[in-house]
């Protein structure tokens, strides 16, 4: 019967590849997982980069025309302050002249209350 | 004979059996395989979705806060604007009563206006004090002009008191020099003043004229709600 054990060996070697084919497979499943973590690590990254470059250009439009904005109300401003004096140049005479001649007008007037007859002079 | 052939059935059996480990152990490991490719695709698109949430929700926080900066900056430079412009106005107001300051003493040159002006200020100060004895202080240029107006003065306080008489000294003390026109008057001596000077006529009517005077100068205001 040396066939047989022939035979047997060349099972049991079957199974030993197999076997070992098997474990082979596992570990590379293993090893599938861990490179999930790395390349989900540098998508991550990638996107970061992205948004944080998206963020950068908003934000430095945003704020960054703070001089232009500053000049616009300056102008703007400087219109008003102009037509106010234009304003002021044309009423001021007619103030100072009502002015001058309500401090002129005087109207002596009693007390609504005093009773002179009571005051006994 | 018969072990030959038992021989060769074996060894095809073997055989079969050692393809059917073989075929078994391949199927295993192609389960393996896709099973790894789909866990590899979950755990990968899982991480990355987490993560990519609070990248957003980190940059949309981030651009909050910029928007409310650049509103706050620009609320800051309109106020400034704002002050600018109610600086410049309360200073014209300003100006105008200083220009009427100026011109105060102007009609103390011309004695047909300003007789009746000293008259009618004297007379109400005899109004306020209802006094019988009462003591004028003017300025020494205003001397004869005062003395000139008194007795029409005093006339004219008795009618208005029905009868009440009073006695006017003038003082021999006289307002300064830098006091543009008017008078004061005291009685009880010196325990009641009152100050009638051109001055301080200024001081309070500008006081309380100063709605007009805004109005008068920059046009009725369209913002206000209340005018009493």
């Amino acid at each position: 019967m040396a066939q047989n054990n022939q035979g047997i060996q060349h099972l049991l070697q079957a199974e030993k590849k197999a076997s070992e084919k098997v474990a082979e497979a596992r570990k590379r499943k293993q090893r599938r997982l861990k490179q999930a973590k790395e390349e989900a690590q540098a998508e991550i990254e990638r996107i970061h980069k992205e948004k944080d470059a998206n963020f950068r250009a908003v934000e430095s439009a945003t704020l960054g025309d703070k001089d232009k904005m500053a000049a616009q109300i300056d102008l703007e401003t400087r219109r008003k302050l102009h037509e106010m004096d234009i304003l002021v140049g044309n009423n001021k005479e007619g103030v100072v002249q009502q002015l001058l001649s309500l401090v002129y007008n005087i109207k002596p007037e009693m007390h609504p209350n005093a009773r002179p007859e009571k005051l006994g002079a | 004979m018969g072990s030959k052939v038992e021989a060769v059935d074996v060894n095809k059996q073997i055989k079969h059996m050692m393809a059917f480990i073989e075929q078994e152990a391949n199927e295993k490991v192609e389960e393996i395989d896709a099973k790894a490719e789909e866990e590899f695709n979950i755990e990968k698109g899982r991480l990355v979705h987490q993560q990519r949430i609070k990248i957003q929700e980190y940059y949309d926080k981030r651009l909050k806060q910029v928007n409310l900066q650049k509103k706050i900056q620009n609320s800051n430079l309109q106020n400034q604007a704002r002050l600018k412009v109610l600086k410049a106005r309360e200073d014209h107001v300003y100006g105008v009563v200083e220009e009427a300051r100026r011109r105060l003493g102007q009609i103390t040159s011309d004695p047909q206006r300003y007789g009746p002006v000293l008259q009618a200020l004297i007379v109400q100060g005899l109004f306020q004090l209802l006094e019988p004895v009462v003591t004028v202080r003017c300025r020494q240029a205003d001397l004869s002009l005062v003395q000139s107006i008194l007795d029409s003065a005093v006339r004219q306080y008795k009618e208005a008191t029905k009868g009440m008489n009073v006695q006017i000294k003038i003082d021999d003390t006289f307002l300064p020099a830098n006091v543009c026109g008017g008078v004061e008057m005291h009685t009880k001596g010196n325990r009641i003043k009152i100050v009638n000077t051109l001055e301080s006529r200024l001081d309070l009517l500008a006081g309380q004229m100063l709605p007009e005077i805004r109005t008068s100068l920059f046009g009725r205001n369209m913002n206000r709600k209340f005018d009493d």
